[in-house]
């Protein structure tokens, strides 16, 4: 048995070198030239930037090795059975269970609990959350099996996303499309992705690039109209209450 | 400031559940050869492994020092330094962005090399950079953000509706502008925009450091729409 574990990792480790090297000059100008930090501070940095270099290449690694591979076998391996479209219910699962979990989702849900000042529970922000992500992957993998193109999900998405904008108010247009970016977690780019692109490879008259891409389009899109939806309800009550 | 033990909590929980799911998909539909179930495995310690550090890392080291130039540009008083530099920031931030690499190395995979790793990651970067610069214009001139979204949703549906750009380019785009609100850009635009927001508004609530991450991820969609007009050619 071949288990590839350290395989590439010099590739990746000048990869990540490479790509740290713009924060740390624009740092180092700003050290020399502005903002004159102590020695003490300066060490603090440079351990964190060591940490950020080891993790990235961690990170990328596992990717490389694991998710990326293993995952566009998953792919493969349910383009090859019969019942092709129990991809769907896999993807929902998928994307509620990485969404249920995921910690960037618990804050942005503090932060509308608060805004709210507890109308909107934490809790029913969680469930809607995960269940619109679950959604839009589920989508996202009707969309490789049929072929259907994202148009026709990203244009009703945003034209409905942008009017509920205008009948919102500032801080929820803008909670909502900040919570945009906090769906989109590391399984997700990585992992169910690495699914999709799989999938669509097998698929006859799918090309990966058009089919296969898109997920992350669509779960952007999850938090974007939840949020909204559940802002638009909270401004109606309370226009209610009030009169 | 982000104890070690809570950064381990938090990677477990965003990577645990989906492994057991995995798992169990595993041993009842998927059936995957021995060797690849290890493989993810490899996988799955080498991504948490990463990430705990990297978040580390982002906190120790990045952070402090984002919000220390977010504070200290407003005190020069010269608004093309402020736009400069949030331009600068947010491409480098950006060219770092492990979500961002992913992405990039996967099109550069499925498309077999015709769309290069660097050809997308510095596009985006441009983008975001770009769109981090009018983030702190809107703060400082005071305009609503709806109008902003609003523009700049119609500018990217109108690219992407124009028959010039070729349809590979379309998913991609639109995958480009999640992927940038990864877990090193939100912090860093978030915590560099407290940092402005606060010295230039310090009589009111900090709210507008709201909409940052918003406008941040709408610039890499109209960058990246823009390389597939070229790539057209």
């Amino acid at each position: 048995m071949d288990i590839k574990i350290f395989e590439g990792f010099g590739h990746v480790f000048f990869e990540v070198s490479m790509t740290l090297l713009p924060l740390i000059l624009f740092f180092a100008c700003f050290q020399i030239f502005m903002l004159k930090l102590p020695f003490k501070k300066v060490w603090d940095i440079a351990i964190g930037v060591i940490f950020t270099f080891l993790g990235l290449s961690f990170f990328l690694q596992g990717v490389h090795v694991g998710f990326l591979p293993v995952g566009t076998e998953i792919g493969e391996i349910v383009g090859d059975w019969t019942h092709q479209w129990l991809l769907i219910p896999i993807g929902f699962l998928l994307g509620f269970v990485a969404t249920f979990a995921e910690p960037a989702v618990r804050v942005l849900n503090d932060e509308v609990d608060k805004v709210t000042s507890g109308y909107i529970p934490k809790k029913i922000m969680l469930y809607t959350l995960s269940i619109g992500v679950a959604i839009s992957i589920a989508l996202a993998m009707t969309r490789i099996i049929y072929g259907i193109s994202l148009w026709y999900f990203i244009g009703p998405g945003y034209f409905i996303a942008l009017t509920m904008m205008l009948f919102s108010n500032e801080t929820f247009t803008s909670i909502a499309f900040d919570a945009g970016g906090v769906a989109t977690g590391p399984m997700t780019v990585t992992f169910i992705l690495a699914i999709a692109l799989g999938f669509s490879r097998t698929l006859d008259g799918r090309n990966p690039l058009i089919d296969g891409f898109g997920m992350i389009a669509l779960v952007a899109l999850a938090p974007i109209l939840s949020v909204l939806t559940l802002g638009l309800l909270f401004k109606y009550n309370e226009a209610k209450a009030d009169g | 400031m982000q104890t070690i033990q809570e950064t381990i909590w938090e990677v477990v929980y965003a990577i645990l559940p989906i492994t057991v799911l995995v798992l169990v998909l595993q041993f009842t539909l998927i059936w995957l050869p021995f060797a690849s179930l290890l493989q993810f495995l490899v996988g799955v310690v080498f991504v948490s492994i990463g990430l705990v550090l990297f978040l580390l890392g982002v906190h120790i080291g990045l952070l402090p020092v984002g919000e220390m130039i977010g504070a200290a540009l407003p005190k020069t008083g010269k608004l093309w330094m402020i736009l400069l530099f949030s331009f600068i920031l947010g491409f480098s931030v950006t060219v770092a962005e492990p979500d961002v690499h992913v992405l990039s190395g996967y099109v550069d995979r499925v498309s077999e090399g015709a769309i290069g790793k660097w050809s997308l990651i510095f596009p985006v970067a441009l983008g975001l950079g770009i769109f981090v610069s009018l983030s702190m214009a809107r703060i400082i001139f005071k305009i609503s953000i709806k109008w902003i979204l609003f523009f700049s949703y119609c500018i990217v549906f109108g690219i992407a509706l124009s028959p010039w750009v070729s349809d590979e380019f379309i998913p991609i785009s639109f995958d480009a502008g999640g992927v940038t609100t990864g877990p090193m850009a939100v912090p860093f635009i978030l915590a560099f925009g407290v940092g402005i927001a606060s010295v230039i508004r310090s009589d009111e609530k900090s709210a507008d450091g709201f909409g940052l991450v918003a406008l941040a991820s709408i610039g890499p969609i109209i960058a990246v729409l823009i390389l597939g007009i070229i790539f057209g050619q």
